[in-house]
């Protein structure tokens, strides 16, 4: 199993997953990410009207690169940190147990 | 968007009713418990790469994980299955239709997963977006005509008319009125009457304040009303004196809150238990911060137990207090509801005559440990005898509205004095470092400055006016019946004497 496996496995069974995933969904909505791909969906749909064809993963291709970059480092920094710290704290735990 | 799904998934349902949903929803979207959390940590990972994917999929015919994309659709097309369940945030998905579909009772049965998971994680519950009830549909349907609030609009601010000596009243009416988590709920038309006599009701009277306040009329209101109400139900405050706003604003919220109950309850008995039941979630006034954070503190749950009305879920926090033996090291420790958290503003005594420059001073002060000295022995309970101690606060849970009382005004059996010296205040304040429990990592104790009232003159005669923030980054200066724009700048340059601050992000219960 690889780190990044063991990784997600401990997260999702400490419940910390959710967690992190609720923190990123508000600090994505507080910064105007939300909006911001809402509009940019928005106007690929608008764009492409005429032809009335766009399929759901046409759309998710074309945003979700676009979207990545959005994202605001500040986001990106203080989520890394925080699973840094859950990391370390559950590091320290099994040590000292 | 269709609330009933596809025709795909009406017929899946048909066939193998919404069981299978249910179970892979509350187990590998929702994790409900520990035990679900456990096998999705086990089992839930691509039956085609091994990976835990940053996007799963769960086939809902027959078992089956996959990743977004070529391997959770080649599994779809090759055993002719239709819907899939998306894991992350638990949307059905077609293959037939290529579409995420909704559907609307799958959608009551993944809120019940998600308010079970978020009860098990003690989380906030994730933002839900508003879906009208079918009262608000008739509502926006027969009222058509909407109104556009643009940036640099008046709407919502009205002067105070002076009615002797009532700046006191006026100031904290409209802190109160620029309150956002307040204005959302009585422009929702929350406050349900049950009295009779609602004319007697407070709340009705601010309900209807809140109405004229956004009337869309610019001439000052006056107060008459509110000022009889109050002086009749508070004694201490009525006549023509001028009042102390803090004591006036603590008198408010206390009326505000007993008349919330007494309204609950005689709604109740007229319902006769049982419909009106839970009708305040949803929207964007429902948020505590009891539910989240308090690891489960068997006091601070109590107390707030008992009463849910508006009032104790925007004002109401905990305060914590320890105290501990300096004899055993036993510590005991006690819960206290609060509304406002007065701050000294004096030399303090024991650390070598310092004065607060700034409100973190402030707080930092009022959550220190304290010996208590010989002459306050207190009964430990751990080692049953009175022995010298230090307490010490710190806040348990914190309201969404905090209000900063500044002690400017002293009265002690020598002198009576006003302390007019200044107090620096931030615009941003984070309250983590003064909060019980530092290491929740989880916790988000953000607060943003939305009023400030202040004092000018003297502590025998003097008026008060208040600043509060209109719209974002706009400050408007509350002088009586006199509305004026505002700088930033010049509300931190003013003295002071209650902030109100307003925290940044809610949480949903």
């Amino acid at each position: 199993m690889t780190v990044s496996d063991a990784v997600d496995q401990y997260t999702i069974m400490s419940g910390d997953r959710s967690k992190i995933k609720d923190l990123l969904c508000n600090r994505l909505t507080e910064c105007g990410w939300r909006d911001e791909v809402r509009l940019l969906c928005r106007n690929i749909l608008l764009d492409k009207t005429g032809n009335n064809s766009v399929t759901v993963e046409q759309l998710i291709a074309e945003v979700t690169p676009k979207a990545r970059t959005l994202v605001p480092d500040a986001v990106k920094k203080e989520l890394l940190m925080k699973i840094r710290t859950i990391l370390a704290e559950n590091e320290a735990e099994n040590n000292s147990n | 968007m269709s609330e009933t799904g596809c025709r795909h998934y009406q017929s899946y349902v048909k066939e193998h009713s919404y069981d299978t949903f249910r179970v892979i929803d509350a187990y590998f979207a929702a994790c409900v418990n520990k035990d679900a959390r456990e096998k999705k940590a086990i089992h839930c990972n691509c039956f085609e790469c091994g990976s835990y994917g940053i996007q799963m999929y769960a086939c809902l015919h027959c078992i089956y994980f996959g990743c977004r994309g070529a391997h959770i659709t080649s599994h779809l097309r090759a055993k002719k299955h239709n819907v899939a369940l998306e894991l992350s945030h638990g949307t059905l998905y077609c293959y037939a239709c290529r579409d995420y579909i909704y559907d609307a009772r799958s959608r009551d049965y993944a809120l019940i997963n998600r308010k079970l998971e978020a009860k098990d994680l003690q989380k906030s519950l994730g933002w839900q977006p508003w879906i009208p009830s079918a009262k608000e549909t008739n509502l926006l349907l027969a009222n058509a005509r909407r109104r556009l609030v643009r940036p640099n609009q008046t709407i919502g601010l009205r002067g105070l008319l002076n009615l002797g000596s009532t700046c006191f009243m006026n100031c904290i009416v409209q802190a109160l009125v620029h309150t956002p988590l307040l204005s959302d709920y009585f422009m929702s038309d929350r406050h349900d009457c049950g009295s009779k006599s609602s004319h007697k009701c407070l709340v009705c009277e601010v309900s209807r304040l809140f109405q004229e306040f956004y009337a869309g009329s610019r001439s000052p209101l006056s107060l008459h009303r509110l000022l009889h109400l109050i002086w009749n139900h508070a004694k201490h405050l009525a006549g023509y004196e001028q009042q102390d706003a803090h004591e006036f604003f603590i008198a408010t919220l206390d009326l505000l809150h007993r008349h919330c109950v007494k309204a609950k309850s005689e709604h109740e008995s007229k319902c006769n238990s049982g419909t009106g039941g839970s009708s305040s979630t949803a929207g964007g006034g429902n948020s505590t911060s009891s539910s989240s954070g308090s690891g489960g503190g068997g006091t601070a749950t109590h107390c707030y137990g008992q009463c849910n009305c508006i009032i104790d879920q925007i004002f109401t926090g905990m305060l914590q207090s320890d105290v501990v033996c300096q004899a055993c090291n036993g510590v005991s420790t006690t819960f206290d509801p609060f509304w406002d958290i007065s701050l000294d503003l004096g030399e303090t005594t024991s650390h070598g005559g310092v004065t607060p420059k700034t409100l973190i001073d402030c707080l930092e002060r009022y959550t220190r440990a304290e010996h208590l000295g010989s002459a306050e022995k207190i009964k430990c309970s751990a080692c049953k005898s009175y022995q010298e101690s230090t307490k010490q606060f710190s806040l348990r849970t914190l309201p969404s509205v905090v209000s900063f009382h500044l002690k400017r005004f002293e009265h002690s059996a020598l002198i009576d004095r006003k302390i007019s010296s200044f107090i620096q205040f931030p615009v941003e304040l984070d309250m983590t470092p003064f909060m019980s429990e530092k290491k929740n990592a989880y916790g988000d104790f953000r607060f943003s400055l939305y009023a400030v009232v202040n004092h000018l003159g003297t502590i025998d005669t003097g008026h008060y006016t208040a600043y509060v923030r209109h719209q974002k980054d706009t400050w408007v200066k509350c002088d009586d019946h006199i509305i004026t724009m505002a700088s930033l700048k010049q509300v931190l340059d003013s003295e002071g004497y209650l902030l109100f601050y307003h925290k940044n992000v809610l949480e949903y219960e």
